[in-house]
């Protein structure tokens, strides 16, 4: 009997929960309390949040990060899903080159990186935005690496080509209408994790000198900084609804590899 | 017609040699070329330029300015901020992933991890904001704290100072410490505790024994990771101080923005180079624990 | 010899609404080998994670040589087990493992690891005592949790499905291994199982428990020719149902009358419970009461499946040599060679 309250009356994980919540939240809900003050009206309401959104830069920054971001993701699907098939049904000697290169941003601090980035490019790849997406796949390829190649890692990949190329498809068709449909838990994880960090890259951006939605709110901060506030706050929301969709569509971590 | 000559003179090797590139190698050839032009081509071209002097020849001196002041107060400042964000945060991260996993149910352990995702990856402007609100002069916590009768800013305390930095980094070390060792956690196996009490030992024993060895190198392994992630954070440092606290990322984004000039063009570079170098020695040891201890997570 | 007998009485264990054991009974003597038996989620696992302490039961008493250990801590039981796989510590050698129970016990190193090499050689893997788990195979992971389980001399020894990871062959020498190792050390051993063949080659007594109740525990022969329940006796080895009709204590089958050997309520329409060795198939007769679907060769026996008039799928079991006429589509007649058999009702 004594087991059975044990087991549900959880005191360590309720207090560790508590002291995590209090960390997290304090400086949250301060900032929102902030973000909803009309210091000209006193008391409270939306009108920083509305003033940020009535701006017209807000609409072409929320616009202009979200096709980066577009983009960013097309490019690591295109690129990171044939080559991981591939490496995974020929269990080539280049493997362990790739997944060696795959880690390999986790080592270069992104500041190290931008420097590197400003100086090595020909103008023709300097002056277009379009370099954004592709640094961010490189600060990404980690990630999405290991996503995909662990979701191609728990499915019977070889079996499953040499069906579909059997029953007539080419590779094209293999990889668009069986090999992502069967591992879309890791392509959802992937372009989640991938649209979150394009979105939200400051770093890379700000020493580029290029804009995106993040480095605006510097501006805007000096402006209104009640709006930048708001600003923040909205932009918090963003990566949260994106990784719920993560933990939606990913199997749980007890469902995957073990044998 | 040259092909054609080759292939003559070496026809079996010429071929064998195309087949086992095309093999080998070509359907790696849009990754292998995306990586190495947008990222090992900027990192090898950092590391050449930080040997060149102001005429192009080839020299030591930008390192040898990067050891001097003020470049070397900023390195020991980020080391150390690295070092003690890490630390301080390592342990209670490390208990809280503990107890999630181990008594959380299966609802809970979803939601921490999304939490802690977003969590790991604030930083910037809007993490400035929230610390700016809750503990800055007239922060919500430092009313609340002022009324309890303790002044935060009756000493040099501010946010934008080592101390206040490293508050503030503390918001995303505790979930990344969530996140990097909640899988060693996992590995666990309830039959190694179910067979330390069966052998007869009790809790402590079973720590000493077995707990405690089989999560020491995760453990270390995620403190380098933690360690590498407060060396070089540069976003929130940047939003909260304003040039009063050197710092290598910062001391780098200031020379690249031409914010800060420099005598030598390529000091930025030569810093760089160092920052990779001691992100490396946290970094590899890192990913090489990791996948050391993978072998018992099977 | 430190073994000690073993005593379940009345225990029960709830989780949540799932009822686990409901009042299980069972003893144990001293250096017997008793094998629970039974499906998957018949309880056969809690029983033995109540004996070694590792869920506490909601009601009853666990007795070890009479003596109440029901509240005693896991740790304090001296019972020693072998769980089904990944048991092993991985960051200790092999004979590290081995003498953990004596290192817990406080017996210096020595004497500990004379007595860890003492149990590996038994095991045949003194060889391996430096290495660490994760370079062994599957069969030696096992032998090594075996001598690590009996290293501190055990009064009990728990066996949790040790083999039931393992590939065919392996299962079967480690099977007689761990029965010659249990005899020549006389240490009381249960043994959770879901394998019938593995728990009747290697046991003295055979339980087989059916949703949380010890339906039968027997010996391997007795449990085979004399099931006292239907479910047990679908359970072990193979069994015809015939269906059939009683009265007067007899049932009519294949058109001769049979002695119904334990009546409990069954009347009027039953099924007989019939092994396929006891039903002979007899060709070119002039009364066939059934068609030959196949035969399968199995060396010195062979499988005759037929089908009765009435639809039935009786299987047979006969030695090789008078099967010869046997052929898929010849008219036979079936015969039921036990005086006597077991019937269940519909």
């Amino acid at each position: 009997m004594a087991k059975v309250i044990k087991s549900k009356f959880q005191l360590p994980l309720v207090l560790t929960l508590l002291i995590l919540m209090f960390f997290v939240f304090v400086p949250m809900i301060s900032a929102f309390e902030y973000s909803i003050r009309t210091p000209a009206k006193g008391g409270y309401g939306w009108d920083s949040y509305l003033w940020a959104i009535r701006k017209e830069e807000f609409l072409y920054y929320i616009i202009r990060s979200t096709w980066l971001a577009g983009v960013t993701v097309l490019i690591t699907l295109f690129v990171l899903v044939p080559t991981l098939t591939w490496i995974h049904l020929s269990n080539s000697k280049v493997r362990g080159l790739i997944d060696g290169l795959s880690l390999l941003p986790l080592v270069i601090p992104v500041v190290a990186f931008a420097v590197g980035a400003q100086i090595s490019f020909p103008e023709f790849v300097k002056n277009t935005v379009l370099e954004l997406p592709f640094l961010y796949f490189v600060l990404a390829l980690p990630y999405a690496y290991r996503a995909l190649d662990i979701g191609l890692s728990a499915i019977p990949l070889k079996t499953i080509t040499e069906a579909a190329r059997s029953a007539g498809a080419n590779w094209l068709r293999t990889i668009t209408s069986v090999i992502i449909p069967v591992i879309r838990g890791s392509v959802m994880a992937t372009i989640a994790l991938t649209f979150a960090l394009s979105l939200g890259e400051f770093t890379l951006t700000v020493l580029l000198h290029w804009d995106t939605f993040p480095t605006w709110v510097t501006y805007v901060a000096q402006e209104n900084i009640l709006g930048a506030i708001a600003i923040s706050m909205m932009s918090l929301i963003l990566p949260f609804l994106l990784l719920t969709i993560i933990t939606l569509f990913v199997p749980e971590r007890s469902t995957q590899g073990r044998k | 017609m040259t092909l054609q000559v080759i292939e003559e003179g070496a026809p079996t090797r010429g071929r064998a040699f195309l087949a086992s590139f095309i093999k080998n190698f070509l359907p790696a050839a849009p990754l292998l070329l995306i990586v190495g032009f947008f990222f090992l081509f900027p990192i090898a071209r950092l590391i050449y330029v930080s040997f060149l002097s102001n005429e192009n020849t080839f020299t030591f001196s930008n390192f040898a300015t990067a050891t001097q002041e003020p470049y070397r107060t900023g390195f020991i400042n980020s080391i150390k901020i690295g070092l003690l964000s890490g630390a301080i945060a390592a342990f209670p991260g490390a208990i809280a992933a503990y107890f999630i996993e181990t008594r959380g149910g299966s609802k809970l352990r979803r939601t921490i991890a999304v939490m802690s995702g977003v969590l790991a990856n604030t930083g910037g402007i809007p993490l400035a904001f929230m610390f700016y609100a809750a503990l800055g002069i007239q922060g919500q916590l430092t009313k609340i704290l002022k009324f309890f009768g303790w002044d935060l800013y009756a000493g040099t305390f501010s946010l934008g100072s080592f101390l206040g930095l490293l508050i503030v980094y503390l918001y995303f070390q505790l979930p990344l410490m969530v996140i990097v060792f909640s899988p060693a956690i996992v590995s666990l196996r309830r039959e190694w505790s179910e067979a330390a009490r069966n052998l007869g030992a009790n809790q402590f024993n079973y720590w000493i024994r077995i707990g405690i060895p089989l999560l020491f190198p995760s453990f270390i392994a995620s403190f380098l990771l933690l360690f590498a992630s407060g060396f070089s954070a540069y976003a929130t440092a940047n939003a909260l101080t304003v040039g009063n606290l050197p710092l290598t990322p910062l001391q780098i984004g200031g020379l690249l923005d031409g914010n800060v000039s420099a005598s030598q063009l390529n000091l930025g570079k030569a810093l760089g180079v160092v920052m990779i170098l001691i992100s490396a020695c946290a970094v590899i040891p890192y990913l090489a624990i990791q996948r050391r201890s993978a072998r018992w997570q099977k | 010899m430190s073994s000690k007998s073993l005593t379940l009485n009345n225990i029960s264990k709830r989780f949540g609404n799932v009822t686990a054991l409901d009042n299980f009974n069972l003893e144990v003597g001293v250096g017997e080998l008793v094998a629970l038996l039974g499906p998957s989620g018949c309880g056969k696992t809690t029983a033995l994670r109540v004996v070694a302490g590792l869920e506490h039961q909601d009601n009853g008493t666990v007795l070890v040589a009479e003596k109440n250990i029901s509240d005693v801590p896991a740790h304090k039981r001296n019972m020693g087990m072998v769980f089904q796989a990944y048991s092993l510590f991985p960051n200790l050698t092999v004979e590290e493992n081995v003498a953990f129970g004596l290192q817990m016990r406080k017996v210096n190193k020595s004497v500990r690891l004379k007595k860890a090499h003492q149990l590996l050689d038994l095991v045949g893997l003194d060889s391996q005592s430096k290495r660490f788990t994760h370079q062994l195979s599957g069969g030696q992971q096992q032998r090594v949790a075996l001598a690590r389980a009996l290293a501190f001399e055990p009064e009990i020894l728990l066996l949790d499905e040790p083999l039931s990871a393992l590939d065919a062959q392996v299962r079967v020498n480690l099977r007689e291994e761990i029965r010659r190792l249990q005899l020549s050390l006389g240490t009381t051993t249960l043994f959770v199982t879901h394998d019938q063949e593995e728990a009747m080659a290697i046991s003295d007594r055979v339980g087989v428990m059916n949703q949380g109740v010890l339906e039968q525990i027997d010996t391997p022969d007795a449990l085979y020719n004399k099931p006292t329940s239907s479910f047990v006796a679908g359970f072990v080895g193979t069994m015809n149902r015939i269906p059939a009709q009683i009265s007067d204590g007899m049932v009519e089958i294949f058109g001769s009358k049979v002695v119904v050997l334990k009546r409990g309520n069954e009347s009027g329409q039953v099924v007989a419970l019939i092994r396929p060795e006891s039903i002979s198939v007899v060709a070119n007769s002039s009364q066939p009461n059934a068609k030959v679907l196949t035969r399968s060769f199995m060396g010195a026996s062979s499988n005759i499946i037929c089908q009765t008039g009435d639809g039935t799928i009786v299987q047979s079991l006969m030695t090789s040599a008078s099967t010869g006429d046997l052929h898929p589509g010849s008219s036979v007649q079936l015969r039921v060679l036990s005086p006597e058999v077991l019937v269940a009702n519909v």
